[in-house]
Protein backbone atom coordinates (compact mmCIF):
# COMPACT_ATOMS: atom_id res chain seq x y z
CA UNK A 1 0.00 0.00 0.00
CA UNK A 2 1.33 3.81 -0.63
CA UNK A 3 2.11 5.88 2.12
CA UNK A 4 -0.94 7.78 1.43
CA UNK A 5 -3.42 5.34 1.20
CA UNK A 6 -2.42 3.78 4.23
CA UNK A 7 -2.76 6.50 6.79
CA UNK A 8 -6.68 7.26 4.22
CA UNK A 9 -8.13 4.07 3.65
CA UNK A 10 -7.94 3.50 7.45
CA UNK A 11 -9.58 6.65 8.52
CA UNK A 12 -11.78 6.85 6.16
CA UNK A 13 -13.41 3.32 6.81
CA UNK A 14 -13.16 4.09 10.35
CA UNK A 15 -15.48 7.01 9.33
CA UNK A 16 -17.15 5.32 7.50
CA UNK A 17 -18.04 2.62 10.12
CA UNK A 18 -18.94 4.55 12.64
CA UNK A 19 -21.24 6.21 10.35
CA UNK A 20 -23.06 2.70 9.97
CA UNK A 21 -23.50 2.10 13.50
CA UNK A 22 -24.23 5.65 15.21
CA UNK A 23 -25.75 7.00 12.12
CA UNK A 24 -28.36 4.25 11.85
CA UNK A 25 -28.89 3.85 15.31
CA UNK A 26 -29.54 7.45 15.71
CA UNK A 27 -32.38 7.41 13.04
CA UNK A 28 -34.19 5.93 16.10
CA UNK A 29 -32.92 8.12 18.98
CA UNK A 30 -34.26 11.30 16.83
CA UNK A 31 -37.96 9.72 16.05
CA UNK A 32 -38.05 9.01 20.01
CA UNK A 33 -37.17 12.42 20.40
CA UNK A 34 -34.05 11.16 22.40
CA UNK A 35 -31.36 12.74 20.54
CA UNK A 36 -29.56 13.92 23.71
CA UNK A 37 -29.38 10.34 25.26
CA UNK A 38 -26.68 9.37 22.98
CA UNK A 39 -24.79 13.00 23.72
CA UNK A 40 -25.47 11.96 27.41
CA UNK A 41 -24.04 8.00 27.04
CA UNK A 42 -21.44 9.09 25.24
CA UNK A 43 -20.00 11.55 28.13
CA UNK A 44 -21.07 8.61 30.98
CA UNK A 45 -18.78 5.69 29.50
CA UNK A 46 -15.87 7.87 29.97
CA UNK A 47 -15.10 6.18 34.21
CA UNK A 48 -16.05 2.86 32.77
CA UNK A 49 -12.88 3.00 29.86
CA UNK A 50 -10.87 4.41 32.40
CA UNK A 51 -11.59 1.71 34.82
CA UNK A 52 -11.50 -1.12 32.64
CA UNK A 53 -8.13 0.29 31.42
CA UNK A 54 -6.87 0.38 35.11
CA UNK A 55 -8.11 -2.77 36.18
CA UNK A 56 -6.55 -4.73 33.25
CA UNK A 57 -3.51 -3.00 32.82
CA UNK A 58 -3.23 -2.50 29.61
CA UNK A 59 -5.45 -0.97 26.82
CA UNK A 60 -7.08 -4.09 26.86
CA UNK A 61 -10.43 -3.35 24.62
CA UNK A 62 -12.68 -6.09 26.30
CA UNK A 63 -11.74 -4.75 29.56
CA UNK A 64 -12.44 -1.12 28.54
CA UNK A 65 -15.74 -2.49 26.33
CA UNK A 66 -17.42 -3.92 29.69
CA UNK A 67 -16.60 -1.30 32.14
CA UNK A 68 -17.91 1.59 29.64
CA UNK A 69 -20.80 -0.78 28.85
CA UNK A 70 -21.54 -1.23 32.70
CA UNK A 71 -20.92 2.76 33.22
CA UNK A 72 -23.39 3.38 30.50
CA UNK A 73 -26.04 0.96 31.72
CA UNK A 74 -25.10 3.05 35.36
CA UNK A 75 -25.68 6.70 34.15
CA UNK A 76 -29.22 5.36 32.39
CA UNK A 77 -29.96 3.75 35.49
CA UNK A 78 -29.45 6.58 37.48
CA UNK A 79 -30.70 9.27 35.26
CA UNK A 80 -34.34 7.21 35.20
CA UNK A 81 -34.02 7.08 39.52
CA UNK A 82 -33.16 10.90 39.67
CA UNK A 83 -36.37 11.61 37.40
CA UNK A 84 -38.77 9.46 38.88
CA UNK A 85 -37.42 10.74 42.70
CA UNK A 86 -37.56 14.41 42.26
CA UNK A 87 -39.72 15.25 39.04
CA UNK A 88 -36.79 17.03 37.59
CA UNK A 89 -37.07 17.58 33.93
CA UNK A 90 -35.46 14.67 31.73
CA UNK A 91 -33.09 17.03 30.07
CA UNK A 92 -31.67 18.30 33.42
CA UNK A 93 -31.96 15.06 35.27
CA UNK A 94 -29.25 13.96 32.30
CA UNK A 95 -27.13 16.88 32.67
CA UNK A 96 -27.14 16.11 35.99
CA UNK A 97 -25.88 11.95 36.23
CA UNK A 98 -23.92 12.68 32.83
CA UNK A 99 -21.49 15.64 33.86
CA UNK A 100 -21.08 13.39 37.13
CA UNK A 101 -19.97 10.44 35.61
CA UNK A 102 -17.69 12.47 33.35
CA UNK A 103 -15.98 14.67 35.91
CA UNK A 104 -15.19 10.61 37.46
CA UNK A 105 -13.72 9.53 34.09
CA UNK A 106 -11.76 12.71 34.39
CA UNK A 107 -10.39 12.55 37.94
CA UNK A 108 -9.45 8.52 37.30
CA UNK A 109 -7.63 10.00 34.00
CA UNK A 110 -5.64 12.37 35.85
CA UNK A 111 -4.60 10.92 39.38
CA UNK A 112 -4.26 7.39 38.44
CA UNK A 113 -1.49 8.10 35.85
CA UNK A 114 -3.52 6.26 32.65
CA UNK A 115 -2.47 9.79 31.64
CA UNK A 116 1.09 8.62 30.48
CA UNK A 117 -0.82 6.49 27.95
CA UNK A 118 -2.95 7.39 24.92
CA UNK A 119 -5.78 7.72 26.46
CA UNK A 120 -6.04 11.19 27.51
CA UNK A 121 -8.97 13.52 27.79
CA UNK A 122 -8.45 15.28 24.67
CA UNK A 123 -8.06 12.46 22.65
CA UNK A 124 -11.33 11.62 24.24
CA UNK A 125 -13.49 14.41 23.40
CA UNK A 126 -11.87 15.49 20.07
CA UNK A 127 -11.17 11.30 18.85
CA UNK A 128 -7.68 11.47 16.60
CA UNK A 129 -9.54 9.67 13.39
CA UNK A 130 -5.59 11.04 11.96
CA UNK A 131 -3.35 8.36 13.92
CA UNK A 132 -5.58 5.27 12.39
CA UNK A 133 -2.46 3.77 9.83
CA UNK A 134 -1.99 0.56 8.40
CA UNK A 135 1.46 -1.07 9.09
CA UNK A 136 2.36 -3.79 7.24
CA UNK A 137 2.96 -6.60 9.23
CA UNK A 138 6.25 -7.89 9.24
CA UNK A 139 5.23 -11.69 9.08
CA UNK A 140 1.72 -13.10 8.53
CA UNK A 141 -1.03 -12.28 6.69
CA UNK A 142 -1.81 -8.65 5.50
CA UNK A 143 -4.67 -8.46 7.42
CA UNK A 144 -2.74 -8.15 11.03
CA UNK A 145 -1.95 -5.03 10.09
CA UNK A 146 -5.02 -3.49 10.41
CA UNK A 147 -5.69 -1.37 13.26
CA UNK A 148 -7.74 -2.92 15.93
CA UNK A 149 -10.46 0.17 16.25
CA UNK A 150 -11.59 -0.76 13.02
CA UNK A 151 -12.76 -4.37 14.01
CA UNK A 152 -14.37 -2.94 17.26
CA UNK A 153 -16.41 -0.31 14.83
CA UNK A 154 -16.86 -3.26 12.05
CA UNK A 155 -18.79 -5.63 14.97
CA UNK A 156 -20.66 -2.25 16.21
CA UNK A 157 -21.67 -1.69 12.75
CA UNK A 158 -22.36 -5.11 12.34
CA UNK A 159 -24.72 -4.94 15.35
CA UNK A 160 -26.39 -2.05 14.59
CA UNK A 161 -27.66 -3.24 11.57
CA UNK A 162 -28.87 -6.55 13.07
CA UNK A 163 -31.04 -4.78 15.07
CA UNK A 164 -32.10 -2.61 12.29
CA UNK A 165 -32.89 -5.59 9.99
CA UNK A 166 -34.36 -8.07 13.11
CA UNK A 167 -36.12 -5.51 15.10
CA UNK A 168 -37.23 -2.42 12.63
CA UNK A 169 -41.01 -3.20 12.54
CA UNK A 170 -40.88 -2.84 16.23
CA UNK A 171 -38.68 0.29 17.04
CA UNK A 172 -40.62 2.02 14.05
CA UNK A 173 -43.78 1.01 16.11
CA UNK A 174 -42.68 2.20 19.19
CA UNK A 175 -40.94 5.42 18.23
CA UNK A 176 -44.05 6.49 16.50
CA UNK A 177 -46.87 5.42 18.98
CA UNK A 178 -45.71 3.48 22.59
CA UNK A 179 -49.05 3.17 23.86
CA UNK A 180 -50.25 1.39 21.17
CA UNK A 181 -46.47 -0.77 20.45
CA UNK A 182 -47.30 -1.69 24.47
CA UNK A 183 -50.89 -2.97 23.66
CA UNK A 184 -50.43 -4.57 20.73
CA UNK A 185 -48.01 -6.53 22.50
CA UNK A 186 -44.46 -5.83 20.92
CA UNK A 187 -42.59 -6.38 23.63
CA UNK A 188 -41.27 -2.05 24.19
CA UNK A 189 -39.45 -2.69 27.40
CA UNK A 190 -37.43 -5.31 25.53
CA UNK A 191 -37.05 -3.38 22.38
CA UNK A 192 -36.12 0.18 24.36
CA UNK A 193 -33.22 -1.82 26.18
CA UNK A 194 -32.06 -3.92 23.14
CA UNK A 195 -31.85 -0.20 21.48
CA UNK A 196 -29.50 1.39 24.38
CA UNK A 197 -27.27 -1.63 24.95
CA UNK A 198 -26.61 -1.59 20.79
CA UNK A 199 -26.46 2.11 21.16
CA UNK A 200 -23.64 2.07 24.26
CA UNK A 201 -22.06 -0.60 22.36
CA UNK A 202 -21.48 1.30 18.99
CA UNK A 203 -20.72 4.79 21.00
CA UNK A 204 -18.24 2.81 22.93
CA UNK A 205 -16.85 0.98 20.11
CA UNK A 206 -16.55 4.15 17.98
CA UNK A 207 -15.16 6.65 21.05
CA UNK A 208 -11.99 5.78 20.91
CA UNK A 209 -11.40 6.04 16.98
CA UNK A 210 -13.30 8.69 16.63
CA UNK A 211 -13.98 10.73 19.37
CA UNK A 212 -17.47 12.12 20.99
CA UNK A 213 -17.62 15.05 19.42
CA UNK A 214 -18.05 12.39 16.14
CA UNK A 215 -19.96 10.46 17.39
CA UNK A 216 -22.76 12.94 18.70
CA UNK A 217 -22.77 14.24 15.61
CA UNK A 218 -23.49 10.86 14.48
CA UNK A 219 -26.08 10.40 16.39
CA UNK A 220 -28.51 13.28 15.85
CA UNK A 221 -27.36 14.64 12.50
CA UNK A 222 -27.43 12.25 9.20
CA UNK A 223 -31.24 11.25 10.75
CA UNK A 224 -32.12 15.29 10.82
CA UNK A 225 -30.49 15.57 7.42
CA UNK A 226 -32.33 12.72 5.82
CA UNK A 227 -35.71 13.55 7.73
CA UNK A 228 -37.45 15.98 5.80
CA UNK A 229 -37.31 14.52 2.15
CA UNK A 230 -37.93 10.29 3.36
CA UNK A 231 -41.41 8.82 2.87
CA UNK A 232 -40.90 6.01 5.44
CA UNK A 233 -38.88 5.22 7.86
CA UNK A 234 -36.20 2.42 5.50
CA UNK A 235 -36.21 5.64 3.59
CA UNK A 236 -34.87 7.49 6.39
CA UNK A 237 -32.73 4.78 7.27
CA UNK A 238 -31.02 4.31 3.71
CA UNK A 239 -30.86 8.47 2.92
CA UNK A 240 -29.11 9.20 6.30
CA UNK A 241 -26.30 6.44 5.97
CA UNK A 242 -25.50 7.79 2.33
CA UNK A 243 -25.82 11.22 3.13
CA UNK A 244 -23.95 10.79 6.19
CA UNK A 245 -21.40 8.61 4.68
CA UNK A 246 -20.44 11.01 1.95
CA UNK A 247 -20.21 13.48 4.35
CA UNK A 248 -17.75 11.86 6.45
CA UNK A 249 -15.33 11.51 3.36
CA UNK A 250 -15.66 14.87 2.17
CA UNK A 251 -14.88 15.92 5.66
CA UNK A 252 -12.25 13.62 6.44
CA UNK A 253 -10.33 15.05 3.18
CA UNK A 254 -11.27 18.45 3.94
CA UNK A 255 -9.18 18.32 6.91
CA UNK A 256 -6.76 15.88 6.64
CA UNK A 257 -5.92 17.55 3.02
CA UNK A 258 -6.19 20.92 4.69
CA UNK A 259 -2.35 22.32 4.00
CA UNK A 260 -3.38 22.53 0.01
CA UNK A 261 -7.47 22.25 0.19
CA UNK A 262 -7.89 25.21 2.81
CA UNK A 263 -4.65 26.70 2.90
CA UNK A 264 -3.74 26.05 6.36
CA UNK A 265 -0.44 25.34 8.32
CA UNK A 266 -1.44 22.11 9.21
CA UNK A 267 -4.04 18.93 8.83
CA UNK A 268 -6.89 19.66 11.20
CA UNK A 269 -8.82 17.63 13.36
CA UNK A 270 -10.82 15.32 11.04
CA UNK A 271 -13.73 14.21 13.18
CA UNK A 272 -14.60 17.96 14.06
CA UNK A 273 -14.86 18.94 10.63
CA UNK A 274 -16.94 15.93 9.63
CA UNK A 275 -19.50 16.92 12.62
CA UNK A 276 -18.90 20.75 11.78
CA UNK A 277 -20.23 19.60 8.09
CA UNK A 278 -23.03 17.30 9.35
CA UNK A 279 -24.65 20.20 11.71
CA UNK A 280 -24.24 22.54 8.99
CA UNK A 281 -25.98 20.26 6.46
CA UNK A 282 -28.91 19.94 8.81
CA UNK A 283 -30.39 23.67 8.26
CA UNK A 284 -29.23 23.03 4.49
CA UNK A 285 -31.74 19.72 4.03
CA UNK A 286 -34.63 21.52 5.86
CA UNK A 287 -34.27 24.74 4.10
CA UNK A 288 -33.93 23.16 0.55
CA UNK A 289 -37.00 21.21 1.57
CA UNK A 290 -39.05 24.26 2.20
CA UNK A 291 -37.96 25.83 -0.86
CA UNK A 292 -39.05 22.24 -2.73
CA UNK A 293 -42.22 22.50 -1.35
CA UNK A 294 -42.61 25.92 -1.92
CA UNK A 295 -42.44 25.41 -5.73
CA UNK A 296 -44.72 23.00 -6.15
CA UNK B 1 1.10 22.33 47.26
CA UNK B 2 -0.54 21.52 50.60
CA UNK B 3 -3.68 23.20 51.65
CA UNK B 4 -2.29 24.44 54.59
CA UNK B 5 -0.31 27.35 52.31
CA UNK B 6 -2.90 29.15 51.17
CA UNK B 7 -0.76 32.31 49.52
CA UNK B 8 -2.14 35.46 49.08
CA UNK B 9 -2.95 34.47 45.23
CA UNK B 10 -4.51 31.51 46.07
CA UNK B 11 -6.95 33.34 48.55
CA UNK B 12 -8.22 35.54 45.26
CA UNK B 13 -8.29 32.50 43.50
CA UNK B 14 -11.05 31.07 46.48
CA UNK B 15 -12.72 34.57 46.03
CA UNK B 16 -13.23 33.90 42.77
CA UNK B 17 -14.37 30.46 42.56
CA UNK B 18 -16.87 30.92 45.42
CA UNK B 19 -18.29 34.05 43.46
CA UNK B 20 -18.92 32.19 40.30
CA UNK B 21 -20.05 29.09 42.45
CA UNK B 22 -22.92 31.54 43.56
CA UNK B 23 -23.59 33.07 40.41
CA UNK B 24 -23.44 29.80 38.64
CA UNK B 25 -26.55 28.42 41.30
CA UNK B 26 -28.35 31.32 41.35
CA UNK B 27 -28.48 31.72 37.42
CA UNK B 28 -28.79 28.01 37.03
CA UNK B 29 -31.95 27.97 39.54
CA UNK B 30 -34.03 30.44 36.68
CA UNK B 31 -32.69 28.02 33.90
CA UNK B 32 -33.95 25.10 35.58
CA UNK B 33 -37.32 26.89 36.31
CA UNK B 34 -37.21 28.36 32.61
CA UNK B 35 -36.52 24.80 31.57
CA UNK B 36 -33.54 25.48 29.95
CA UNK B 37 -30.85 23.05 31.41
CA UNK B 38 -29.60 21.50 28.24
CA UNK B 39 -29.08 25.07 26.78
CA UNK B 40 -26.15 25.63 29.03
CA UNK B 41 -24.57 22.45 28.10
CA UNK B 42 -24.67 23.39 24.61
CA UNK B 43 -23.39 26.90 25.52
CA UNK B 44 -20.49 26.03 27.62
CA UNK B 45 -19.53 23.19 25.00
CA UNK B 46 -19.65 26.44 21.80
CA UNK B 47 -17.74 28.34 23.69
CA UNK B 48 -14.65 26.64 22.14
CA UNK B 49 -14.30 27.95 19.15
CA UNK B 50 -15.12 31.48 20.13
CA UNK B 51 -11.42 30.95 22.59
CA UNK B 52 -9.84 29.26 19.93
CA UNK B 53 -10.80 32.39 17.35
CA UNK B 54 -10.33 34.73 20.13
CA UNK B 55 -6.65 33.13 20.54
CA UNK B 56 -5.79 33.08 16.87
CA UNK B 57 -7.28 36.93 17.24
CA UNK B 58 -5.19 38.02 19.97
CA UNK B 59 -2.33 37.04 18.26
CA UNK B 60 -2.53 38.05 14.94
CA UNK B 61 -3.39 41.69 16.43
CA UNK B 62 -0.58 41.36 18.74
CA UNK B 63 -2.33 41.65 22.01
CA UNK B 64 -0.92 38.02 23.08
CA UNK B 65 -3.48 34.80 22.60
CA UNK B 66 -3.84 34.55 26.03
CA UNK B 67 -5.45 37.73 27.29
CA UNK B 68 -8.42 37.18 29.73
CA UNK B 69 -11.19 39.01 28.31
CA UNK B 70 -10.19 38.69 25.07
CA UNK B 71 -10.91 34.84 25.35
CA UNK B 72 -14.01 35.29 27.63
CA UNK B 73 -15.68 37.36 25.11
CA UNK B 74 -14.86 35.27 22.27
CA UNK B 75 -16.54 32.33 24.06
CA UNK B 76 -19.03 34.63 25.00
CA UNK B 77 -20.10 35.13 21.23
CA UNK B 78 -20.27 31.59 19.82
CA UNK B 79 -21.63 30.47 23.07
CA UNK B 80 -24.74 33.21 22.31
CA UNK B 81 -24.68 32.53 18.60
CA UNK B 82 -25.12 28.23 19.60
CA UNK B 83 -27.82 29.47 22.28
CA UNK B 84 -29.76 31.10 19.10
CA UNK B 85 -29.19 28.66 16.74
CA UNK B 86 -31.10 26.00 19.07
CA UNK B 87 -34.22 28.41 19.50
CA UNK B 88 -34.39 29.03 15.83
CA UNK B 89 -33.72 25.32 15.19
CA UNK B 90 -36.15 24.18 17.67
CA UNK B 91 -38.81 26.26 16.18
CA UNK B 92 -38.97 23.99 12.97
CA UNK B 93 -40.98 21.07 13.00
CA UNK B 94 -39.14 18.27 11.78
CA UNK B 95 -36.22 19.19 14.14
CA UNK B 96 -37.90 19.49 17.36
CA UNK B 97 -35.89 20.42 20.97
CA UNK B 98 -33.83 17.60 21.33
CA UNK B 99 -32.49 17.72 17.83
CA UNK B 100 -31.57 21.77 17.75
CA UNK B 101 -29.93 21.23 20.74
CA UNK B 102 -27.67 18.03 19.09
CA UNK B 103 -27.27 19.64 16.04
CA UNK B 104 -25.64 22.80 17.82
CA UNK B 105 -23.66 21.00 19.76
CA UNK B 106 -21.99 19.14 17.58
CA UNK B 107 -22.10 21.66 15.04
CA UNK B 108 -20.51 23.92 17.60
CA UNK B 109 -17.89 21.43 19.17
CA UNK B 110 -16.88 20.19 15.81
CA UNK B 111 -16.02 23.75 14.66
CA UNK B 112 -13.78 23.80 18.02
CA UNK B 113 -12.11 20.99 17.63
CA UNK B 114 -10.87 21.82 13.94
CA UNK B 115 -9.96 25.53 15.14
CA UNK B 116 -8.49 23.85 18.35
CA UNK B 117 -6.33 22.07 15.81
CA UNK B 118 -5.62 25.20 14.23
CA UNK B 119 -3.96 26.65 17.64
CA UNK B 120 -2.57 23.97 18.03
CA UNK B 121 -0.08 23.88 14.79
CA UNK B 122 0.16 28.13 15.88
CA UNK B 123 3.82 28.56 16.50
CA UNK B 124 2.73 30.21 20.09
CA UNK B 125 -0.34 28.05 20.75
CA UNK B 126 1.41 24.75 21.50
CA UNK B 127 2.63 25.51 24.77
CA UNK B 128 -1.20 23.93 25.47
CA UNK B 129 -2.13 26.93 27.38
CA UNK B 130 -5.60 26.83 26.13
CA UNK B 131 -6.00 23.26 27.23
CA UNK B 132 -6.69 24.09 30.86
CA UNK B 133 -9.89 25.51 29.56
CA UNK B 134 -11.43 22.12 28.21
CA UNK B 135 -11.10 20.43 31.97
CA UNK B 136 -10.87 23.57 34.37
CA UNK B 137 -7.90 24.52 36.61
CA UNK B 138 -8.07 27.08 39.02
CA UNK B 139 -4.35 26.88 39.87
CA UNK B 140 -3.59 27.97 36.28
CA UNK B 141 -5.60 31.28 36.98
CA UNK B 142 -3.57 34.38 37.62
CA UNK B 143 -4.18 37.55 38.80
CA UNK B 144 -5.87 39.19 36.43
CA UNK B 145 -8.32 36.25 35.28
CA UNK B 146 -9.44 36.57 39.27
CA UNK B 147 -10.47 40.21 38.58
CA UNK B 148 -12.25 39.54 35.06
CA UNK B 149 -14.47 36.70 36.64
CA UNK B 150 -15.15 38.82 39.44
CA UNK B 151 -15.89 42.02 37.05
CA UNK B 152 -18.18 39.13 35.36
CA UNK B 153 -19.96 37.50 37.80
CA UNK B 154 -20.92 41.22 40.26
CA UNK B 155 -22.45 42.67 36.55
CA UNK B 156 -24.33 39.06 36.35
CA UNK B 157 -25.21 39.16 39.62
CA UNK B 158 -26.71 42.60 39.78
CA UNK B 159 -29.17 42.44 36.67
CA UNK B 160 -30.39 38.98 38.38
CA UNK B 161 -31.48 40.51 41.14
CA UNK B 162 -33.20 43.25 39.48
CA UNK B 163 -34.91 41.55 37.04
CA UNK B 164 -35.38 38.40 39.19
CA UNK B 165 -39.51 38.89 39.70
CA UNK B 166 -40.01 39.07 35.59
CA UNK B 167 -37.71 36.54 35.23
CA UNK B 168 -39.38 34.25 37.41
CA UNK B 169 -42.85 34.70 36.22
CA UNK B 170 -41.85 33.80 32.47
CA UNK B 171 -40.48 30.89 34.30
CA UNK B 172 -42.91 29.63 36.14
CA UNK B 173 -46.00 31.03 34.20
CA UNK B 174 -45.00 31.67 30.66
CA UNK B 175 -48.93 32.53 29.41
CA UNK B 176 -49.80 34.59 32.31
CA UNK B 177 -46.55 36.68 31.87
CA UNK B 178 -47.72 37.31 28.43
CA UNK B 179 -51.40 38.45 28.96
CA UNK B 180 -49.49 40.68 32.13
CA UNK B 181 -47.56 42.88 29.03
CA UNK B 182 -44.38 41.36 29.94
CA UNK B 183 -41.25 41.29 27.16
CA UNK B 184 -41.38 37.36 27.05
CA UNK B 185 -38.67 37.13 23.89
CA UNK B 186 -36.35 40.08 25.52
CA UNK B 187 -36.45 38.23 29.03
CA UNK B 188 -35.50 35.15 27.65
CA UNK B 189 -32.59 36.78 25.56
CA UNK B 190 -31.87 38.16 29.13
CA UNK B 191 -31.80 34.51 30.44
CA UNK B 192 -29.74 33.38 27.71
CA UNK B 193 -27.57 36.34 28.02
CA UNK B 194 -26.84 35.61 31.93
CA UNK B 195 -26.74 31.87 31.80
CA UNK B 196 -23.63 32.62 28.10
CA UNK B 197 -22.35 34.89 31.51
CA UNK B 198 -22.22 32.26 34.12
CA UNK B 199 -20.69 30.05 31.57
CA UNK B 200 -18.19 32.11 30.24
CA UNK B 201 -17.37 33.14 34.03
CA UNK B 202 -17.03 29.81 35.07
CA UNK B 203 -14.92 28.13 32.02
CA UNK B 204 -11.49 28.42 33.62
CA UNK B 205 -12.20 27.15 36.80
CA UNK B 206 -14.82 24.34 36.02
CA UNK B 207 -13.73 24.08 31.78
CA UNK B 208 -16.16 24.12 29.46
CA UNK B 209 -17.41 20.55 29.08
CA UNK B 210 -17.92 20.08 33.10
CA UNK B 211 -19.41 23.78 33.40
CA UNK B 212 -23.15 22.93 33.18
CA UNK B 213 -23.13 21.06 35.97
CA UNK B 214 -22.10 23.59 38.31
CA UNK B 215 -25.59 25.24 36.72
CA UNK B 216 -27.31 22.54 37.01
CA UNK B 217 -26.92 20.35 40.12
CA UNK B 218 -26.49 22.79 42.77
CA UNK B 219 -30.39 24.71 41.57
CA UNK B 220 -31.58 21.10 41.18
CA UNK B 221 -30.18 20.20 45.06
CA UNK B 222 -31.88 23.32 45.95
CA UNK B 223 -35.00 22.71 44.47
CA UNK B 224 -35.02 19.19 46.38
CA UNK B 225 -34.85 21.21 49.72
CA UNK B 226 -37.24 24.22 48.58
CA UNK B 227 -39.60 21.50 48.37
CA UNK B 228 -39.70 20.77 51.61
CA UNK B 229 -39.64 24.47 52.86
CA UNK B 230 -42.55 25.51 50.61
CA UNK B 231 -40.33 26.46 47.63
CA UNK B 232 -39.98 30.19 47.87
CA UNK B 233 -38.00 31.15 44.69
CA UNK B 234 -36.16 33.82 46.68
CA UNK B 235 -35.01 30.89 49.19
CA UNK B 236 -34.54 28.81 46.55
CA UNK B 237 -32.05 31.01 44.79
CA UNK B 238 -29.74 31.79 48.05
CA UNK B 239 -29.85 27.95 48.80
CA UNK B 240 -28.49 26.91 45.27
CA UNK B 241 -26.12 29.84 45.62
CA UNK B 242 -24.72 28.70 49.09
CA UNK B 243 -24.26 25.18 47.40
CA UNK B 244 -22.49 26.52 44.50
CA UNK B 245 -20.62 28.38 46.35
CA UNK B 246 -19.55 25.67 48.77
CA UNK B 247 -19.10 23.25 45.83
CA UNK B 248 -16.61 25.08 44.25
CA UNK B 249 -14.54 25.74 47.62
CA UNK B 250 -14.59 22.18 47.94
CA UNK B 251 -12.66 21.57 43.90
CA UNK B 252 -10.12 24.19 44.46
CA UNK B 253 -9.06 22.91 47.80
CA UNK B 254 -9.30 19.30 46.35
CA UNK B 255 -7.48 20.30 43.36
CA UNK B 256 -4.74 22.24 45.59
CA UNK B 257 -3.67 19.35 47.96
CA UNK B 258 -3.91 16.40 45.79
CA UNK B 259 -1.87 16.64 42.93
CA UNK B 260 -3.39 16.09 39.29
CA UNK B 261 -7.12 16.60 40.41
CA UNK B 262 -8.80 19.02 38.05
CA UNK B 263 -10.59 22.10 39.84
CA UNK B 264 -13.54 21.68 37.58
CA UNK B 265 -14.15 17.55 38.11
CA UNK B 266 -13.65 17.93 41.85
CA UNK B 267 -16.66 20.70 42.30
CA UNK B 268 -18.60 19.03 39.76
CA UNK B 269 -18.72 15.84 42.10
CA UNK B 270 -18.98 17.91 44.96
CA UNK B 271 -21.89 19.58 43.22
CA UNK B 272 -23.49 16.15 42.23
CA UNK B 273 -23.05 14.73 45.72
CA UNK B 274 -24.92 17.17 46.93
CA UNK B 275 -27.77 16.78 44.81
CA UNK B 276 -27.92 12.94 45.15
CA UNK B 277 -27.85 13.33 48.91
CA UNK B 278 -31.07 15.78 49.18
CA UNK B 279 -33.22 13.20 47.36
CA UNK B 280 -34.68 12.01 49.83
CA UNK B 281 -35.51 15.15 51.13
CA UNK B 282 -37.70 15.44 48.15
CA UNK B 283 -39.28 12.21 48.25
CA UNK B 284 -40.07 12.67 51.74
CA UNK B 285 -41.49 16.00 50.59
CA UNK B 286 -43.38 14.41 47.72
CA UNK B 287 -45.07 11.73 50.35
CA UNK B 288 -46.26 14.27 52.77
CA UNK B 289 -47.48 16.48 50.06
CA UNK B 290 -49.77 13.28 48.71
CA UNK B 291 -50.65 12.47 52.15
Amino acid sequence: MSGSLAIDLPAIAAALLATIACGSLGNWLVLRKEAMTGDAIAHAVLPGLVAGFLVSGARSAVAMFIGAALAGAAAVLLTTFVRRSTRLEAGAALGIVFTAFFALGVLLLETQGARQVDLDPECVLFGSLETLFYAAPQDGPWIAGVPRELWALAAAATLALGLNIAFGKELAAHAFDPIHARLAGRAPLLVERALLAVVTAAIVASFTAVGSVLVLALLACPALIAAPHARSVRGQLALSLVIGGALAIGGYFLAAHAERLLGSRSALNAAGMIAALMALAVPCSHALRALVSRRA
Amino acid sequence: MSAGSLGANTLGVLAGCVLFGALAGAVGTFVLARRRALVADVAGHAALPGIALAFLAGEALGLGGRTPWLLLAGGACTALLAAWCVAILSRWRRVGADGALAVSLAGFFGLGAVLFSVVQSHPAGSQGGLRTLLLGSAAAMGHSEVLTLAALACATLVLLVAFSKELALVAFDEEFARTAGLPVRRLDLLLTLLLVAAVVAGMQLAGIVLVVAMLIAPAAAARNIGVWTQGRLGGVTCIAALIGALSAAIGVFASRSTAGVPTGAAMTLAAAATFLATIPLARTADRSARA
